[in-house]
């Protein structure tokens, strides 16, 4: 059995939505409205959703970007959502972030060498300047760059190299989990290949964890063990990858995973299509938050909110039913 | 060619200009979209795909000057006919649904005032609406009343809001923009290109701001409307998930040029193109496990100094000394499959 590396607990961020000349609170945004999680030392764990599922903030959550609203965020026995000052900064060093969009996560007027430094200097992880820089050549060659590379400036570079440069960053301080937010979702396809591979191989060797948060089934599903499948703040299930992909068995997991158009035209999907829209988080329905759009749904939906609850070591699902759903999508080959 | 052919593209060379120097954006774009057909034109950002697609419905932007080439449409050549007959094309023939509906829906008009404008614009089409309701009479555009024009665009609109799926049409005519969700002003969009019955339906990139889910309605719906819409399409992704469940033939666009067309079944069973190949085995696929993505080397060239003769050489791993020098032309390795790579014969595959 892996050990927990983070342990989150009922984890809510709500952002107010005030109104009028005084700022009264009328309402709020519920981005992230109780989610438990754990995540595994070494594992990749692939948080997957629709825009506005709040797997985003929760990724900012973890690291204290956004201060979560209640909720506990347990690192190696240690609770962390409270941490201050110097305690706190030990902390963070532990974790890195890579964000979605290389060309607004770089300071333009910083050089590469400098934004690989100023990290190193912040945490005093290195005794001088030129150990420093020693570490930053390593860092750059690492992720595939030369160098030549550290003389320059970000507009120099294509997008995929300055996502390279991003994930170079947040190895800076040695961190144990890295939060991968969307990291390839501003690039074309063919450089993707190249930084998911980098991702894979710099796991292997550096014994990372990493909360890989997409959008796209497809990455998560190359990239992760396990996957976690949000909907409007929280989790509906989680589970192996194999599960949720061949054998989900909540609604919302199997009509994501059929929705998506498979590149083969011999095969014919089955697709489940949801109706409707993903409600606003500033107004969630009742009970079941899926219960707007599931095929399924029942008078039950509507009066109690179902439980995130273990079905199968390891197989979460939050539904008052257990539906038998058909495979999702229609298997070919394994290599 | 058995098939009849509605629009050709010949030859189509086309750069910008921009500070930093002329972009060649597109080199010898040649193809053709055939009568009833769903042609999917895929590549990476920056391929050449829209601008493609711009330069049919002239709606190029003012630095764009076309070297070279001509796109024939019912016997015209689109890149050199006046404005006015561009405008009329659009008004009937060709229609395009964008990207981004947020940006192409006017946010100061309802959506009934949008969708009606396309029929009021066509006057005969509406007298000819009125005749057939009411035979009795024998109406033309001059005996027709600005307010029964109107009530019968009014219809005509709920009518292609039903055919796009959208439920309480009444309701929604009377909505602005900023009130629908990007779903249905997607299907807005696609409400008003149906609106003008063209005979070639242009939709770049129609599903690329949506999330799963409302892709998925999307997709849905454009399957069924491929059933009744005797039109042709030019769909423009790139995403080879959409091209294999909507198009019959693909055009795969490399740095301004078409490396490889083929019919969609030949294109995933047989990609001949090292550009191809390498694409399909770069992304990960639900139906297949891979313990390893393969990589194409390096990033998509700069057109401002785009690789000499075969575009794609400085990033394949099968690139032949001739590679450097000289561009390969399409050439048919069968009737249904061109390629162009120096590394197949005509007619052989």
């Amino acid at each position: 059995m892996m050990q927990n590396i983070l342990e989150i607990k009922n984890l809510k961020k709500w952002f107010p939505i005030t109104a009028g000349l005084v700022g009264r609170t009328k309402g709020y945004v519920k981005a992230v409205d109780g989610v438990d999680l754990d995540i595994k030392k070494g594992e990749t764990f692939g948080l997957v959703g629709e825009s506005g599922s709040g797997k985003t903030t929760l990724g900012r959550c973890i690291l204290r970007l956004i201060e979560p609203t209640s909720g506990e965020m347990i690192y190696r026995d240690q609770d962390i959502t409270k941490l201050k000052g110097e305690t706190f900064r030990k902390i963070r060093r532990k974790f890195g972030i890579v964000f979605q969009d290389p060309y607004a996560s770089l300071d333009p007027r910083q050089t590469v060498k400098s934004a690989l430094i100023e990290p190193m200097i912040y945490h005093k992880l290195t005794q001088n300047h030129e150990e420093a820089i020693k570490k930053a050549k390593d860092l750059i060659k690492r992720v595939g760059l030369n160098e030549d590379h550290l003389y320059r400036f970000p507009h120099e570079f294509s997008g995929g190299q300055r996502q390279r440069i991003a994930v170079a960053r947040a190895l800076t301080t040695d961190p144990e989990i890295i939060i991968l937010d969307e990291p390839t979702s501003f690039l074309d396809v063919s450089v993707q290949a190249q930084i998911l591979n980098l991702l894979s191989d710099l796991q292997e060797e550096l014994d990372l964890t990493y909360l890989f948060i997409s959008h796209n089934l497809s990455v998560i599903e190359h990239m992760s063990g396990r996957v976690g499948v949000m909907y409007l703040g929280k989790i509906m299930e989680a589970a192996p990858k194999d599960i949720v992909y061949r054998s989900p068995e909540h609604p919302y997991t199997h009509a994501l995973i059929s929705a998506l158009p498979i590149p083969n035209p011999a095969l014919s999907q089955q697709r489940v299509v949801l109706t409707g829209d993903i409600p606003s988080p500033a107004n969630i329905p009742s009970g079941c938050r899926f219960r707007t759009r599931c095929p399924y749904v029942k008078d039950l939906c509507a009066e109690k909110e179902p439980l995130l609850e273990t079905r199968q070591p390891g197989h979460l699902v939050s539904c008052h039913f257990d539906l038998k759903l058909p495979p999702p999508i229609p298997i070919l080959e394994t290599s | 060619m058995a098939e009849e052919s509605l629009i050709q593209v010949n030859h189509v060379k086309l750069d910008f200009h921009t500070y930093a120097g002329e972009v060649k954006a597109l080199d010898d774009v040649t193809f053709e979209v055939r009568k009833g057909e769903a042609l999917g034109l895929v590549g990476e950002s920056g391929c050449g795909k829209s601008v493609t697609a711009l330069s049919i419905d002239g709606l190029l932007p003012e630095n764009a000057s076309v070297t070279n080439g001509e796109i024939i449409f019912a016997g015209k050549n689109l890149l050199t006919i006046k404005k006015e007959e561009m405008r009329k094309i659009r008004a009937s023939q060709i229609a395009m649904v964008f990207q981004d509906p947020t940006t192409f829906l006017n946010p100061v008009l309802t959506i009934g005032e949008q969708i009606e404008e396309v029929f009021l614009l066509n006057p005969e089409h509406l007298a000819a609406v009125a005749s057939r309701d009411d035979e009795s009479e024998n109406k033309t555009i001059s005996n027709l009343s600005k307010q029964q024009q109107k009530r019968i665009a009014k219809r005509l609109s709920i009518d292609v809001l039903k055919q796009v799926r959208l439920g309480d049409q009444d309701r929604i005519l009377k909505q602005y923009p900023h009130e629908l969700s990007g779903g249905m002003r997607q299907r807005c969009m696609i409400a008003m290109a149906l609106a003008r019955n063209p005979d070639l339906l242009i939709a770049d990139e129609i599903t690329t701001a949506l999330d799963v889910t409302i892709q998925a309605q999307i997709l849905e719906l454009l399957r069924d409307l491929k059933r009744d819409f005797r039109g042709s399409t030019l769909l423009i992704t790139h995403d080879l998930g959409i091209v294999a469940e909507l198009c019959d033939r693909v055009a795969v666009m490399y740095a301004g040029n078409i490396v490889e067309l083929a019919d969609v079944g030949d294109l995933f069973a047989n990609p001949l193109h090292p550009y191809t190949k390498g694409l399909m085995k770069a992304i990960p696929m639900l139906d297949r496990r891979m313990n390893r993505l393969e990589t194409i080397q390096g990033a998509v060239p700069d057109l401002i100094n785009p690789p000499s003769g075969c575009r794609f050489h400085p990033r394949c791993s099968f690139a032949l000394e001739k590679c450097k020098s000289v561009k390969p032309e399409l050439l048919h390795v069968s009737n249904s499959h061109t390629v162009a790579c120096h590394l197949y014969d005509e007619g052989k595959p």
